[in-house]
């Protein structure tokens, strides 16, 4: 009975600090909508194994505790996506600020040891960069047809299957914007976005204008 | 590179504007057609005839849908957010004016490179050649229409 006791208390003793470091994003079943690593299924949710790699932290932080829509149109994979039907709308829930915190640290750990392209502080754009950018944005590769931007006049323009671009200078990371348009296939098997070779610089300009789309900016 | 002169400068800024103002989610002005190159796997006719297989439907249905509707009539969820409407690939009365050609170089190089609007984006990147010949003739049985 008393070795039994010892066992008792011995593995308490151990598994106690176990307990203690098990992750808020596990215990928040973030995992139930969202892929932790890539060897997992497709989920409804977007993928977060990289979650380090392309997230602003500060940003991460905001949308935890105040969860805003990003896919106007749902997950790509929802049954009813086509058809303009959010089926698995569930709103994402909301975390006290303590807890956003926390995940958010969480979360930004999960990173890819190696980025497809490292982008370093960003020059702002010139006047013709920014009538060029417009053109190739809305023209050479039909982004805006997809995804919601400014125009110069700071007004929403743009279509909805793909994720709304008009805060993601608050939300991504340039280096992850610039890894997603040179190998988006490294993030995700199924996108429904088109694959583009683009030079070097035209895939730089693309980045520093996603850089600029901010919510402050919109008129 | 030699020093453009300023007058060159003025024109070619007065070029992207004309050119650059209008995109697909703002009224756009008639579309200038770029000159038209004519590759050489065009002249190669493809000896058997393509068949439709099951793959390249559901391709159409991931990446087409989104704008050209789950029955290709034009009525995507982006649809009505773009200013030069998506095909509809039923209405035979347009697409038979149209050739497999002009079909095959506007799914590879985009609406722009068959003078159409560039919201229309290029897919040659994304599926191969024999991908795109399937979705040219899914879209003649959608319109259940032929080139005339
Ligand atoms: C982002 C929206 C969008 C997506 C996605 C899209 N298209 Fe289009 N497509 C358009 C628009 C807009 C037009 C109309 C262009 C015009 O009339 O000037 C068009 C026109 C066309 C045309 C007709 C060109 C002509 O001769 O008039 C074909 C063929 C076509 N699309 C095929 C496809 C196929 C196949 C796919 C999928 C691989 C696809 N499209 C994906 C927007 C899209």
């Amino acid at each position: 009975m008393k070795n039994f006791l010892y066992l008792l208390m011995g593995g308490w003793l151990l598994c106690n600090p176990m307990l203690s470091h098990a992750s808020l994003i596990q215990e928040k079943k973030c995992s139930e909508c969202h892929r932790l690593s890539k060897d997992e299924n497709e989920k409804s949710g977007p993928d977060l194994f990289y979650a380090g790699n392309k997230f602003q932290a500060s940003w991460l932080k905001q949308y935890l505790q105040n969860p805003m829509t990003i896919r106007i149109a749902g997950g790509t994979g929802d049954p009813g996506f086509l058809k303009g039907i959010q089926a698995n709308s569930q709103k994402h829930p909301a975390l006290s600020k303590k807890d956003a915190g926390q995940v958010t640290k969480e979360l930004m750990a999960l990173m890819l040891l190696e980025l497809p392209e490292e982008v370093d502080l960003l020059e702002p754009l010139t006047k013709g960069q920014k009538a060029k950018i417009k053109y190739e944005f809305e023209r050479t590769f039909s982004c805006i047809s997809c995804h919601q931007s400014l125009n110069l006049a700071g007004k929403v323009r743009g279509g909805i299957s793909g994720p709304s671009l008009v805060n993601a200078g608050n939300r991504l990371q340039a280096s992850w914007v610039a890894s997603w348009l040179k190998s988006p296939r490294t993030f995700s098997s199924k996108s429904r976005m088109p694959i583009y070779k683009m030079e070097d610089e035209a895939r730089l300009r693309l980045t520093q204008f996603i850089a600029t789309l901010k919510n402050e900016n919109k008129r | 590179m030699k020093k453009s002169s300023p007058t060159f400068i003025l024109s070619y800024c007065v070029f992207l504007i004309v050119v650059g103002i209008t995109g697909c989610s703002e009224k756009s002005a008639e579309e200038t057609r770029p000159p038209l190159k004519s590759p050489a796997y065009l002249e190669e006719a493809t000896p058997e005839p393509v068949v439709v297989s099951e793959k390249t439907r559901e391709t159409y249905q991931w990446y087409c849908a989104q704008c050209h509707g789950i029955q290709g009539k034009g009525d995507g969820i982006n649809a009505k957010f773009l200013t030069v409407p998506p095909r509809n690939h039923t209405k035979a009365k347009y697409l038979e004016t149209r050739t497999d050609k002009q079909f095959f170089e506007a799914i590879k190089f985009g609406g722009l490179s068959v003078g159409r609007a560039p919201c229309m984006p290029a897919w040659g990147n994304t599926m191969s050649d024999s991908t795109i010949h399937e979705l040219v003739r899914y879209i003649r049985e959608l319109c259940q229409c032929e080139a005339l």
